[in-house]
């Protein structure tokens, strides 16, 4: 008889290759988080360079602060959804001060970034509308599309005018509108959106656009709002999601618009209907940290050097990478058992950083993914550099390694 | 106006296009399962659907590559799409 658990044969062989080169990639367990860039495995100290902690806020005193004064006083847990069990204070204050930066009359606060953009874009768009999602959007993006009735249609990664063309050959919608769907600076290879150019497609097709900054609110434009803001056009932007989870350096998600009507949808969002609303130390640690975004110049101004630091000399050394310097920097690698392999070397030699694999990867690419943060000093620049370097002087001696890992049986 | 293509024809570009996703070479027959048999990968499925939109000048939507498991599938649903 056959097992539930056969379909996972294929992905099994792929996870026995990843064992046999070294530890488990996806399973990381440290023993002890230190601070921003510090962690703990055993008795190793380990840089670490892939947490998408962009502005190094976890450790901030301000944060913690608010963090450990809302349990205080409004406890350790909501045990319910906004809609069933009420909101607290915080979630509406937090609303309302992110409204404000993004200077939009809607805001509404989730309890993840992943259930931000599965709400809102199954709340915006219904049977009759057609959504335009950029070709490598995030998996939550994917499944947002998946729980509407709408039709949805890639386009060509970063691409205005595929999307144009896309638009024109699907022709006009009727009874429903266009929802185009793009980030601001992509997760896995660190590219950056036109989304000036965005905005004038979406806009001259009559649809509306939508745009995750999870990776690039904090990060990008003169007040932190995000690449909207860099290119000049937030003001222009229909919807703008984004998350705690990074430069927030808490838990949670936001979606804000321009159209006050948007509010009508926390009426119908399945995941924040029927999900228990975020904890008040959750929020109040983004709503500590959303006020260290607006004064936030002097952390992106580190966090962009650290990035051209980064970048320029892993580019010396020879190293293919995916993207121009911003605070993640993709190396692509030629395959999956040497991305792996790679890993392994570096986190044995003290530099956690991120091994991502296909399918959660454009362009089925095996990469070693580093995410830099404001708490980066340059002398944590140049570890990575070294380790990266010695890499290069290993390959001989760890080729042969995993020959040997593969071989024995 | 030009004829829409036929199955055969809409069969051998499908298996022209498929190839960089299938780098050990795998026989392809209108029965082999794209993800299955194949092992192309889910991202992978959808770069291939929009060459194939590009190539035809027509949407194929996701939804409707969700439901399509085989080579054959994928070439029915085009040609269907393309005598609209
Ligand atoms: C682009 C993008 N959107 C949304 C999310 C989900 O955010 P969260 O981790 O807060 O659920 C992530 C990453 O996790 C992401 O990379």
């Amino acid at each position: 008889m056959s097992s539930l658990f056969d379909k996972y044969a294929p992905l099994k062989t792929r996870v026995d290759m990843m064992m046999k080169i070294g530890q488990d990639a996806l399973g990381v367990q440290f023993d002890d988080i230190l601070d921003a860039t510090r962690g703990r495995i055993g008795n190793r100290e380990i840089l670490l360079a892939g947490t998408n902690n962009y502005l190094g806020l976890t450790f901030d005193e301000d944060c913690m602060e608010a963090a450990k004064r809302a349990v205080e006083s409004h406890g350790t847990g909501t045990t319910g959804s906004r809609v069933a069990n009420g909101s607290y204070a915080e979630h509406i204050d937090l609303e309302k001060a992110l409204a404000d930066h993004l200077g939009m009359p809607s805001c509404i606060v989730f309890t993840t970034g992943y259930q931000t953009n599965l709400a809102a874009i199954a709340g915006l768009a219904g049977d009759k509308d057609v959504i335009f999602m950029d070709a490598d959007a995030h998996a939550c993006i994917i499944d947002g599309t998946r729980l509407t009735g709408a039709s949805t249609i890639r386009f060509r990664h970063n691409s205005p005018e595929d999307l144009d063309k896309r638009l024109q050959r699907r022709g006009e919608i009727e009874g429903g509108n266009a929802l185009v769907v793009i980030e601001g600076m992509y997760s896995m290879f660190g590219d950056i959106a036109p989304v000036d150019e965005f905005v004038d497609v979406t806009h001259r097709h009559g649809g509306y656009l939508y745009i995750d900054e999870a990776h690039s609110y904090g990060v990008f434009g003169p007040n932190g709002c995000g690449i909207a803001e860099e290119q000049g056009v937030l003001d222009k932007i229909d919807f703008i999601s984004g998350t705690f989870s990074k430069s927030l350096a808490s838990v949670g998600g936001f979606c804000a618009s321009r159209h006050k009507e948007f509010e009508i949808t926390r009426k119908i969002m399945r995941p924040y209907m029927f999900t228990a609303s975020a904890t008040p130390s959750n929020i109040a640690a983004a709503r500590a940290a959303v006020e260290k975004v607006k004064t936030g110049g002097h952390l992106r101004s580190n966090l962009k050097e650290r990035a051209e630091q980064l970048h320029t000399g892993l580019k010396e050394m020879g190293y293919d990478l995916c993207a121009e310097a911003s605070p993640v920097i993709a190396v692509r690698r030629p395959n999956e058992a040497v991305a792996a392999m790679e890993w392994n070397w570096l986190i044995e030699n003290g530099v956690y950083v991120n091994l991502a694999v296909p399918p959660g990867t454009p362009q089925s690419s095996s990469l070693l993914r580093i995410s830099l943060s404001a708490a980066h000093t340059e002398e944590n620049i140049n570890t990575i550099l070294k380790a990266f370097g010695e890499l290069k002087n290993a390959q001989g001696e760890m080729m042969q390694n995993m020959a040997a890992k593969l071989a024995a049986e | 106006m030009t004829s829409s293509p036929n199955s055969d024809e809409i069969f051998a570009k499908v298996c022209e296009l498929l190839k960089p996703y299938n780098p050990q070479n795998r026989p392809i027959y209108r029965e082999s399962g794209i993800m299955s048999d194949l092992e192309v990968d889910s991202v992978a499925v959808f770069d291939l659907v929009m060459g194939l939109e590009d190539h035809y000048d027509i949407s194929i939507p996701m939804e409707m590559v969700s439901d399509i498991k085989t080579v054959g599938e994928l070439v029915n649903a085009i040609k269907e799409l393309t005598s609209e």
